[in-house]
């Protein structure tokens, strides 16, 4: 019987078994609506804002400046969209390598007369702060730079960007979902007037997120109803997810600082062990500037599709930098973003560590992954 | 993506992978969007292949449909593999998912190749001993 490793925290986490026991008695026993004023409304507007207290600690913000939203994707609409309908008219400016929820939303925004211009990104995955000073135009209406990257760990330097950004008065949204709770965030220190978050990567319940809106930040809202969350975003609140989201929050104050340690060092025993024993091999995203669990290594000239299907047959979840659809493979474009060959980026093998991993497990990984990449090497026609 | 155990069991012991020396017949299979590659070598008897060897690169299931592929060609004439159908080796790896089709596909574009190949090495040969 293989055992089982999952490296894959950066796609999703398990709930916390402390976070499910916060959740229980907001199934069946206080299942009311919290807009409801009687008692049984009152008992989940009492999770609730709980939870938002919970949150609004962790962030050192204030309780009506935390917005609970479906999730991440959700969160980075509402502020993209939010602020540019609010404006009308103006210039967006964002990085190559965001996830696809600001990307596309970004893209929808031109299809409507916005314009946006998209940043490059160093080999690292670093953006250029003074790339994003001489972006600015004097119809810049946003600046949405992400604070690490899903796919590379690397985390963007977001106190010198949100300075250039609140130098020149212009909102500053960082996409913080895989940050969140793992990395430290300094809102004020930052200038950041918007931030996304999400639960299911921090070992809360899927389906449950946020965004932090600073007091002040002019916006408008981009789903419309009833009244919840102070007019800004309508629709029946997910208490129970919500209580679970406070809670998991809770528990990445108390657990952050010593566990990001614990799997720095993972994450680099990751990557020795596999340079040391594999040929051909690189890692992707800054050396040192990333994000404790993220390990993101090419195998040169192995199609990553082929490594993952290889080490799930051993009881290993990651996830691979590569997809293959159809007979149309298409490159990571955030590696494509930082000018990674494409023999070695169709390669790209993404491991995520999280709270559950041990040493065991990497050592596993590294053992598993050896033999595997020589033998799929050793069945690779030499290309003419 | 749901594999058949037979896909997997090929993927996870390929028959038949490498190269032979002096084969008969080579040829490759290659679809440049996807990137995989697939190069047969053949053994060829009285127009019918002895034996094939594969190498690969690309997902598991291109690697699979290559192993399962050799099996296809041993046996085979080389002009029923100029008609070989890619049904016949997905059927060889117990089905593909939809998403997955091509694997099967470029094996037969790397087989047939090789068995033109073979033929035409066949006939130059033929050629050489008439002159």
């Amino acid at each position: 019987m293989n055992r089982k490793v999952y490296l894959d925290h950066n796609a999703s986490t398990p709930v916390h078994p402390e976070v499910v026991e916060a959740m229980l008695p907001y199934w069946s026993e206080r299942f009311g609506n919290p807009s409801s004023v009687h008692g049984f409304g009152r008992e989940a507007r009492e999770g609730l804002e709980t939870a938002r207290e919970q949150v609004a600690h962790f962030l050192r913000a204030g309780k009506e400046e935390i917005v609970f939203t479906s999730g991440g994707t959700e969160s980075d609409n509402m502020a993209i969209k939010g602020v540019a309908m609010g404006r009308g008219r103006g210039h967006l400016i964002t990085s190559k390598i965001e996830h696809h929820a600001v990307l596309r939303a970004m893209q929808n925004l031109e299809t409507l007369g916005f314009e946006a211009t998209y940043l490059d990104v160093d080999g690292d995955g670093l953006v250029d702060p003074d790339a994003v000073r001489r972006a600015i135009r004097p119809d810049t209406i946003l600046i949405s730079i992400m604070h690490a990257n899903s796919e590379i760990g690397t985390i963007q330097p977001a106190r010198e960007i949100g300075a250039i950004a609140h130098e020149h008065g212009i909102p500053f949204h960082v996409d913080a979902v895989q940050t969140f709770g793992k990395a430290p965030i300094d809102l004020d220190a930052f200038h950041i007037d918007m931030l996304s978050f999400s639960g299911h990567k921090i070992y809360g319940p899927k389906g449950v997120a946020g965004l932090y809106i600073r007091r002040g930040t002019k916006m408008v809202s981009v789903q419309h109803g009833g009244e919840h969350e102070r007019r800004r975003r309508a629709g029946t609140e997910n208490v129970t997810g919500i209580v679970g989201l406070g809670r998991a929050v809770e528990i990445r104050g108390r657990d952050m600082a010593e566990e990001a340690v614990r799997v720095t060092a993972l994450r680099d025993r990751l990557w020795e062990g596999i340079r040391s024993q594999v040929p051909d091999v690189r890692l992707n995203g800054h050396p040192t500037r990333r994000l404790p669990g993220t390990c993101n290594i090419c195998f040169r000239q192995v199609e990553s599709e082929s490594i993952v299907l290889g080490l799930d047959l051993k009881g290993i979840g990651v996830s691979a930098g590569s997809a293959c659809t159809s007979g149309n493979v298409e490159p990571s474009y955030v590696l494509v973003a930082m000018g990674v060959p494409v023999e070695w980026s169709m390669g790209a093998v993404r491991h995520s560590l999280g709270r559950s991993t041990t040493v065991e497990d990497i050592d596993y990984v590294i053992e598993s992954t050896v033999p595997l990449v020589a033998k799929l090497r050793s069945v690779m026609p030499v290309r003419a | 993506m749901q594999y058949s155990p037979t896909l997997i069991d090929h993927f996870r012991n390929p028959r038949n992978a490498g190269i032979m020396r002096n084969p008969d017949g080579v040829g490759e299979g290659e679809y440049k969007d996807c990137m995989d590659l697939v190069r047969f070598h053949l053994r060829v008897r009285d127009g019918m292949v002895m034996e094939a060897r594969f190498q690969a690169y690309g997902c598991g299931p291109t690697i699979a449909a290559a192993s399962a592929a050799t099996e296809v060609a041993t046996g085979c004439t080389l002009d029923a593999l100029l008609e070989v159908e890619a049904a016949r080796v997905e059927a060889a790896v117990g089905g593909l998912p939809e998403l997955r089709r091509h694997a099967a596909d470029v094996a037969v574009l790397g087989l047939r190749a090789a068995a033109r190949d073979a033929l035409s090495r066949a006939a130059e040969t033929r050629s050489d001993r008439d002159a």
